[in-house]
């Protein structure tokens, strides 16, 4: 045993678990124990398992969202202050400031990268599984001999078997058409959340930034990656992957059209709703989160001329 | 003497020029997302620049543990020397400086 699968080995394990425990329940609820649409189902409940463990994460991140619009008003004289500076060391003190702001009022609105790390190895812990049991090989814990060979060879629609790749389909169809249709749904999903994250929920000034054009084009990049890389992965993993795809997708949603960032388009997107809710209802239009600084009414430059008596009279008519 | 110095620089560079290339092409896949500023691939390619490969290795190890989602976050720099002999290109590798 090398040392990568040394480390792997624990969330193997784990991943088995739960795995076989969907099975089980599956099965006792009348499932057919070989067919593909119970292992679907019980990849399905990995993900679910899996996303429900980062939850308290999600919902630190909601939290100081939600205070986030409390300091909206400072974050937004910080981007005044910075606008329409574009070079790196205004970019950087801006930076310097808002983390600063983040700090002090303890509404970091930033997760880390500990989340999206720990996905990677779950990824990758269940591609070995997947593609042990495909080849015949059973886990290392709870997948039996039994279980492991019904896991490769369960099969989407009673087609293409969930262990298999486009790599290993040697001309199988079905398994081509399935993979092909499941790389493209895993990328436009994949495509769909960032998107949405990057032109809804961003502030004009990190708009401008050159961290932003490099993610841009990184967005419209991507989705030929995974096209490539999808053509090796077995079904199940890809399956997998669309399904977390979703749940982050509809987490992201719901964060943004509730707790947008100050500034985006999304929080205006709100702004506008919240005004047109008040308007349906007969309530006076009153922005209660952000009382917006007035637009300074544009300056005269020619004097108004002096108007006599008569002709102010005149006029008034 | 110079080139045994420059020499000594390598290690360093290599790992800078990887740093740099893991910041242009992974980085931007999460966006914003760190808790400290600067962020901890920024930190990592500062301290590595500043002590070396071991001991900004050891600093940019310290502060990923430090990293994570209960991590009251901020502002976190890496500690400079007063005086450096080293000068850094526009690309971010570390070199003798001539005047010194």
């Amino acid at each position: 045993m090398d040392f990568f699968s040394l480390i792997l080995w624990p969330i193997k394990w784990v991943i088995e678990a739960i795995l076989v425990g969907w099975h089980t329940l599956f099965m006792a609820l009348g499932m057919d124990a070989a067919s593909g649409i119970t292992w679907v189902l019980s990849i399905t409940g990995l993900v679910l398992v899996v996303r429900a463990a980062l939850i308290p994460v999600f919902v630190r991140q909601i939290k100081s969202q939600r205070r986030m619009m409390e300091i909206a008003p400072q974050l937004k004289k910080i981007q005044d202050k910075y606008k329409g500076k574009r070079d790196q060391f205004s970019r950087e003190a801006m930076s310097r400031e808002t983390m600063e702001l983040y700090k002090r009022t303890g509404t970091n609105p930033l997760s880390s990268c500990l989340p999206l790390l720990l996905q990677m190895p779950i990824f990758l812990s269940l591609f070995y599984v997947l593609s042990d049991a495909y080849a015949g090989k059973r886990g290392v814990g709870l997948l039996n001999e039994q279980l492991s060979e019904q896991f490769g060879d369960a099969s989407l629609f009673g087609l293409a078997p969930l262990g298999s790749s486009m790599v290993s389909s040697e001309g199988n169809v079905a398994v081509i058409v399935i993979a092909v249709i499941l790389v493209i749904l895993m990328t436009a999903s994949q495509f769909i959340t960032q998107l949405q994250i990057m032109s809804k929920n961003q502030s004009p000034e990190m708009k401008a930034s050159p961290m932003y054009r490099q993610q841009r084009v990184l967005l419209y990049l991507l989705p030929l990656v995974f096209a490539f890389s999808g053509f090796a992965f077995p079904l199940g993993v890809m399956f997998y992957w669309f399904v977390s795809n979703i749940w982050t997708m509809v987490q992201q949603f719901i964060v943004i059209r509730n707790m947008p960032t100050p500034g985006s388009e999304a929080a205006l997107a709100r702004e506008a709703r919240l005004a047109k809710k008040r308007q349906r209802r007969g309530l006076p239009t009153i922005v209660e989160d952000e009382p917006e600084p007035k637009a300074e009414e544009p300056k005269k430059t020619q004097r108004q001329q002096p108007v006599g008596k008569n002709r102010a009279k005149k006029k008034g008519k | 003497m110079s080139i045994l110095r420059s020499l000594l620089l390598v290690p360093r560079n290599l790992v800078i020029a990887l740093l740099r290339v893991y910041r242009a092409v992974i980085s931007p896949l999460y966006g914003d997302v760190c808790r400290y500023y600067p962020s901890c691939s920024a930190f990592a390619l500062g301290a590595v620049q500043e002590h070396g490969v071991a001991q900004g290795g050891w600093l940019a190890a310290r502060r990923l543990a430090r990293c994570h989602p209960w991590a009251e976050g901020g502002i976190d720099d890496v500690p400079l020397h007063e005086h450096s002999p080293y000068r850094r290109t526009r690309f971010g590798f570390v070199v003798i400086d001539r005047k010194a």
